[in-house]
């Protein structure tokens, strides 16, 4: 901890240093930074059948980038949230999911390394229940499901490129998707496993300007 | 080579007659390096241990009984180079390579019923076992399909007496084990019987989960031989072989507070029966002809409490003819020219119909050549070829030269080629889960067909490109270099040292090559993946004059993915920090092959006094292994779900009694290692006890 609050000392005096230092003539552009959301419930499990399914109560939790809050079920036929999450599915905003402009697609590659958004690239929208514009499935679009040991892994190296549902553009890597997170030991009991899926941690950068840089 | 009587017979071009029976009598644990023991499987033909130029090792029966180990997984186990894998039973992994890739032989005909490419060597009862004899390498290609990583040949006791030898064992988990074998000789006749039961209660390791099982098994294997002299010329020879096994499981799930039972029941049983007809000509040609068949049979059934029972039926027959003749040209040059025909057969619930069988037909030829000028050189150049019906053919060159240094230290290179043939599921599999999303799998055979099919039934989709890449699949090849250096300073001691690299191409993996109309995927198998295994191996034996010996052995190894490694190098593979961001992965994150350990060493101690009393420690240490990708990248790297590292302590002690008794007692897994998850086949620490009867007792 104290380590950390050193770390930040030196960042904060360093940029002041860096600061004080530019002429006051260049428009200083704030960098973006990324905001980390945790354990983010979506339709987490209320029982189990007879069959051993686990299940939820069908809810999806609709969630705003823009304003790094969760929006009411109320509202899921507007244009106040940007991605909804059920389980390992996530919506977004557009096409059969909302009225909004939401797309998105599923890059490999880092985070950090996103800079631009491609201009020719192709944000899908939502076609329920043939596609997604995020691919749902293991091992095609942000996880994978492991049968054996029943858990759910984010697949490294996935960035999800967001269209907001006011047409603006974010970046999403998924963290885990269990409570406090970190992906479960595969030696974790059954009851563990139930109970702490479905909470998203997740980070994102959104761009509020409207332009594809980050 | 399978019975005493032929022994005798082809015994003439290389040994004599009182030689052989001297080899027959051969009983030393160690040290066998320089020695003039008989080695039948490097050669397709009796040779002298000292006289082969590729790489063997070989396992005593005695050593075998004093270890106290009644399943052929015991014993290998315990020798240096080898790991078993767990997983569809015990599989054998030899310098690195998967199950698969060995092909294990009883007398010198191959076993058959793998599941998913291991054939459980829990199968083998070890109890009438003269010697084990491993070449290692693919320079053991005579042999055919799936000897790529090397082949394990069990040769079993043809005793040159009559004799009747019994043992009843009793063990930790009410694990009872029992022998009977008898010899008969007649004038022409000679006829051994062998017959052993085993049964176990089970046990159950798993922790942190519902599922605790315990899977009592019991196994019978009835082995009769049969061999009749005609003259000292001509013989045959009769085998037959039956084993079966059951095991019941059952398996609880815990649902929301009640537990669910099901119970499971596995049957196998296999068969397999030889006629052999030896003859030899004159001094310089023999000839044998070979008629060997085959079967293995498994049957699963799963009744649950509620809901639908689960069966699966895999049946599989194996019928060969193949003839070998032997030309002894002169004192320095000889040949072995063979050619043979197999056909094969699988009946299965996993492909499209049980009733409609699927088969293949391979015919074949090898040639060898052999060049030993007497003193300093030895070379053995060889090939075969297989012609198959449902894949392309295959041609296993092979080439192998010694070099004695002195009468103390001998240098071998061998490089050869083996090969592996696309299994019936790789060909014929006809699978789609309902259970788990309508995802199909369809061998290659038969992929261009249904899915042919189904486009005209409008199912399907879209295709990828790798569908119209489909086609007659390749067997998959390796490609070896052994070079090793063998060094016996004196009677007491042994050094051997090798080095070895193989390389695998053509690797059958399976790959996604469309979507139905549904979304779901559609799977068939494609020749993609190239992969190597490299490493050293070091083994010294010693013997002490106060009837203490020693033996050690390690094995360094380092494996990987060809395709997996290029991806890395290009920045293309990705991994999780720990805070579960990603990152890079750079090759030095990287770990290889799964199942596959970069250390493994073992120490064995053994004690022998002129009495007959025995005693030995063997200790067997076997580094981490990676398990399974846990931080969603498709490399195991790292961040990976590894089995941790650990060693096991074996020991066990034995005596001599009067009139013929003997006991033995012995504890495995001394230190109670256990690791439900990553090593369901080793049971915790085991005690046992065993009382041998025997009417041919040492003096």
């Amino acid at each position: 901890m104290k380590k950390a609050i050193g770390k930040g000392l030196v960042v904060v005096v360093t940029s002041i240093f860096l600061f004080s230092c530019s002429k006051s003539t260049t428009t200083v552009v704030a960098p973006l930074t990324a905001t980390t959301v945790n354990d983010l419930p979506a339709d987490t499990i209320i029982g189990v059948t007879a069959q051993g399914q686990p299940y939820g109560a069908g809810k999806y939790t609709f969630y705003s980038i823009e304003k790094n809050a969760i929006v009411a079920n109320t509202d899921s036929a507007t244009t106040k949230w940007d991605l909804a999450f059920n389980g390992t599915k996530i919506l977004t905003n557009g096409g059969t999911s909302g009225t909004g402009l939401g797309g998105a697609f599923v890059q490999v590659g880092l985070f950090d390394e996103l800079k631009t958004i491609s201009p020719d690239s192709v944000f899908k929208t939502d076609n329920a229940p043939a596609s997604y514009a995020i691919t749902y499935g293991s091992g095609k679009g942000w996880y994978t499901y492991d049968p054996i040991k029943n858990l759910i892994t984010p697949l490294a190296g996935r960035v999800l490129v967001i269209k907001t549902a006011s047409g603006k553009y974010a970046k999403v890597e998924i963290i885990s998707y269990y409570k406090g997170g970190a992906t479960l030991a595969a030696t974790a009991t059954d009851a563990e496993k139930i109970s702490k899926q479905r909470y998203y941690t997740f980070r994102f950068i959104y761009q509020p300007n409207g332009t594809k840089n980050f | 080579m399978k019975k005493r009587a032929i022994y005798i017979i082809w015994a003439s071009a290389f040994l004599s007659y009182t030689n052989a029976k001297a080899q027959m009598n051969f009983s030393k644990d160690s040290l066998a390096l320089y020695s003039d023991t008989v080695f039948v499987t490097a050669n397709k033909s009796e040779r002298q241990v000292k006289n082969i130029s590729v790489p063997i090792s070989l396992v005593s029966g005695k050593s075998i009984i004093q270890a106290g180990n009644t399943r052929l997984s015991d014993v290998l186990r315990e020798q240096t180079g080898i790991t078993l894998t767990s997983g569809f039973g015990a599989g054998v992994q030899l310098q690195g390579l998967n199950p698969d890739y060995t092909i294990i032989l009883i007398d010198g005909e191959p076993l058959i019923g793998r599941t998913a490419g291991v054939l459980d060597l829990n199968r083998i009862a070890v109890g009438n076992i003269q010697k084990i004899e491993i070449v290692k390498g693919p320079s053991s290609s005579l042999y055919g399909s799936e000897a790529m990583a090397g082949v394990i040949n069990i040769i079993t006791d043809k005793k040159n007496t009559d004799a009747l030898a019994a043992n009843i064992r009793y063990g930790s988990y009410n694990t009872k084990d029992g022998n009977i074998s008898i010899t008969k000789r007649l004038n022409k006749i000679s006829a051994q019987t062998f017959y052993n039961y085993y049964s176990t209660d089970g046990f159950s390791v798993r922790p942190n989960s519902n599922n605790r099982f315990i899977t009592p098994i019991s196994r019978t294997t009835f082995t009769q031989n049969l061999q009749y002299r005609f003259s000292d010329k001509t013989s045959i020879d009769g085998s037959l072989r039956y084993n079966t096994e059951n095991i019941k499981s059952i398996i609880a799930v815990a649902n929301n507070g009640t537990t669910i039972y099901s119970n499971g029941n596995e049957k196998n049983n296999d068969l397999n029966g030889s006629i052999v007809l030896n003859h030899r000509f004159n001094e310089k040609i023999k000839t044998k002809l070979n008629t060997y068949y085959t079967q293995f049979e498994s049957k699963q059934d799963l009744l649950t409490v509620s809901g639908n029972p689960y069966n699966d039926l895999f049946q599989q027959n194996f019928k060969r003819i193949e003839n070998q003749t032997e030309w002894k040209i002169n004192s320095s040059l000889n040949t072995i020219a063979g050619f043979g025909w197999i056909k094969e057969q699988v009946n299965s619930s996993r492909y499209d119909n049980i009733d409609s069988a699927k088969t293949n037909t391979i015919k074949y030829a090898f040639n060898q050549w052999e060049w030993n000028n007497g003193e300093k050189w030895v070379a053995n150049a060889g090939f075969r070829y297989d012609q198959n019906q449902n894949f392309a053919s295959a041609f296993s060159p092979k080439l192998s030269l010694m070099y004695k240094a002195n009468t103390h230290l001998r240098f071998k290179l061998s490089i050869g080629r083996g090969f592996k043939a696309p299994d019936f599921r790789q060909l014929y599999l006809n699978f789609t889960n309902s259970a788990a999303g309508n995802y199909s799998v369809f061998g290659a055979v038969e992929a261009q067909k249904v899915i042919n099919k189904l486009n005209q039934l409008g199912q399907i989709g879209n295709l990828f490109s790798n569908y119209y890449q489909l086609k007659k699949l390749e067997p998959e090849y390796a490609t070896g270099i052994h070079f090793s250096a063998e060094w016996e300073p004196n009677q007491n001691n042994e050094l051997q040292f090798q080095i070895f690299r193989n390389d695998i191409n053509n690797l059958i993996d399976v790959q996604q090559v469309g979507n139905y109309i549904s979304g779901s995927q559609i799977y068939s198998y494609l020749n993609i993946k190239n992969a190597f295994t490299q490493g050293f191996e070091i083994e010294a034996k010693q013997k002490y004059r106060n009837g203490f010996s020693s033996s050690l052995g390690y094995q360094f190894l380092l494996t990987g993915d060809k395709d997996q490694i290029a991806s890395i190098n290009n920045g293309t593979v990705y991994t999780k920090n720990t805070n579960g961001t990603s990152r890079l992965l750079r090759l030095s994150d990287y770990v290889g092959l799964p199942n596959t350990s970069k250390h493994r060493f073992q120490v064995k101690i053994n004690y022998e006094n002129t009495k007959g009393f025995y005693a030995n420690i063997r200790a067997i240490y076997r580094s981490k292994w990676a398990v399974a990708n846990t931080n969603g990248n498709e490399v195991y790297d790292n961040g990976d779900q590894f089995g941790s590292g650990y060693v096991t302590l074996n020991y066990s002690m034995g005596k001599p009694l009067k009139n013929g008794f003997a006991v033995q007692a012995g504890i495995d897994n001394i230190n109670n290692y256990m690791d439900g998850l990553n090593l369901p086949n080793l049971a915790g620490r085991t005690f046992y006890m065993t009382l041998k009867y025997s009417t041919q007792h040492k003096k």
